[in-house]
């Protein structure tokens, strides 16, 4: 969190920069099965940010020192493309993305039905194609619609989100002027049907009641687009395509 | 991951080869049909997005500020780089840069750097103290056969639709990218004995070397480039060369259109 005080991010009516309320997240659009090579796809745009997941396997885990006897290990890659900032990322990954793949794979670990598939490995590559603050969570989203799409089985989808803390003001869904000047952010990975809790992290400073709105907030902000998450799954296997 | 060749895959396509057939049902020369979506990257200052059958790669164009090489005090740079990363397919796996998308990266970048359609003085802001650095990213997000051409299309495409963000870095105003024309590739792989005109993803498994030609706007030759195990002969070169033409000019076309001119 910049933490910077002087930047204005509520307007006078209450509303933000963007004319948003403080518990309304941008829009989100889902695309299932948009990657012909890949196993499973899913294509998400969540506001400005665009991800795109592709799954492969379950497949043979290797090297070998990686295979677990009882269950499959799932290896994420989480990536923004040179391209997707304002100022060029040098390809490879940094400490970041690294983090991410890390907590974000052990969350996907968490909902898929890893002892279906011992000794074997899930691949899942996630692209981020433009970032506006949020990539985390469209990420996440967008793995666990390329999983369902490769039709590997779930407990339950995942559905990333994120509230925070801007002008002493819990909001949903941070943009990019509201995560570079705001007080707090709060990404986390729901499980839409069963109400637990995947993925977590935080950063900058929340009373325990700012927390509880957070949460709140993303849990009221799950159950949106879960539908989208399934809406798209349907148009995939039940409408139209052959 | 080394691929094994299936050695029935290579014996179909020398059958369908005799009966002058391919495996998808396109004619030898017969391109799979080509989409091109410009300004579709939100940060990038030029996007592009081409589909090729089941082929998909994005590029986008990003712009430096730079200290200008001492041996060249008036003149910006350019740099294309491709990533194949393992998103692209099955067989791609993570790790420093392959040879071959080392390859696919220098072959993009020479077609478009020979064939001069940016002049390097252009980017020039203060003599010997400011100049602009071009970076042209691709990135193959599923590759279902011919690469080269969906790279060598998105990044002459995302140049030629990009913007300038000088007020951004506060030099000036925004304005156009100057690009003088439109270099184009393409690419042959021979399968089943004869080459084939942008092969699929089972043509070049099963499939012997591969050529890359990039055009310009003349139909002068700017990159050549032969990968791959095997040998041709002058008369083939020339008989692909001529169909390189054709296709070249019509991308072209496509890139225009995109343009609005």
């Amino acid at each position: 969190m910049g933490g910077y005080g002087d930047v204005k991010l509520l307007q006078e009516d209450g509303l933000r920069l963007d004319g948003r309320k403080l518990d309304e997240m941008r829009p989100v659009k889902i695309e299932a099965g948009v990657l012909p090579a890949a196993d499973g796809s899913a294509m998400v745009t969540h506001g400005l940010n665009v991800a795109v997941a592709a799954v492969y396997g379950p497949m043979e885990a290797h090297p070998r020192k990686i295979q677990r006897q009882d269950r499959a290990v799932i290896d994420v890659r989480y990536n923004m493309a040179p391209f997707s900032t304002s100022d060029r990322i040098r390809p490879g990954f940094n400490r970041r993305s690294r983090e991410i793949s890390k907590v974000t794979a052990e969350a996907l670990e968490s909902v898929v039905l890893v002892e279906r598939y011992p000794r074997s490995k899930i691949r899942v590559e996630i692209e981020i194609l433009a970032a506006e603050a949020g990539t985390r969570c469209a990420g996440i989203t967008a793995a666990a619609v390329a999983l369902a799409d490769a039709g590997i089985p779930m407990r339950d989808l995942i559905v990333g989100v994120a509230s925070g803390k801007i002008e002493d003001t819990v909001v949903l869904d941070l943009d990019k002027a509201e995560d570079n000047y705001g007080q707090a952010d709060l990404p986390v990975g729901i499980l839409p049907n069963t109400g637990e809790i995947a993925f977590l992290q935080m950063d900058g400073d929340l009373s325990p009641d700012e927390y509880n709105l957070a949460m709140e907030y993303n849990f009221k902000a799950a159950k949106e687009i879960h539908e989208i998450m399934v809406e798209a799954l349907q148009k995939r296997y039940e409408g139209g395509e052959a | 991951m080394v691929q094994l060749v299936p050695s029935l895959l290579r014996q179909e396509l020398a059958r369908l080869a005799e009966e002058d057939q391919r495996l998808d049902g396109r004619g030898r020369w017969e391109a799979r049909d080509v989409t091109l979506e410009t300004d579709c990257l939100y940060n990038a200052e030029g996007s592009a997005k081409v589909v090729m059958g089941g082929t998909i790669v994005y590029a986008g164009v990003k712009f430096e500020l730079r200290t200008p090489w001492p041996d060249r005090p008036t003149q910006g740079s350019l740099m294309c780089g491709a990533e194949l990363r393992p998103v692209a397919g099955r067989k791609y796996e993570p790790g420093p840069p392959s040879p071959q998308s080392i390859e696919l990266s220098r072959v993009v970048d020479r077609g478009i750097r020979e064939s001069n359609c940016i002049d390097m003085e252009s980017l020039c802001i203060v003599p010997g103290e400011k100049v602009w650095g071009v970076m042209i990213d691709i990135h193959v997000m599923s590759d279902q056969g011919n690469i080269f051409d969906a790279c060598g299309l998105a990044a002459i495409a995302a140049l030629r639709t990009a913007v300038v963000p000088a007020e951004r870095f506060d030099v000036g105003e925004d304005h156009k990218l100057q690009v003088s024309s439109t270099p184009i590739m393409a690419s042959f792989t021979r399968a089943g004995g004869r080459f084939v005109y942008d092969p699929s993803e089972e043509e070049e498994l099963g499939g012997d070397e591969r050529i890359h030609i990039t055009l310009g706007d003349e139909g002068h030759l700017h990159s050549l480039q032969k990968g791959l195990r095997g040998v041709f002969t002058p008369a083939e070169f020339a008989e692909i060369f001529d169909v390189a033409q054709k296709h070249c000019a019509e991308l072209r076309k496509l890139v225009a259109k995109k343009e609005g001119n």
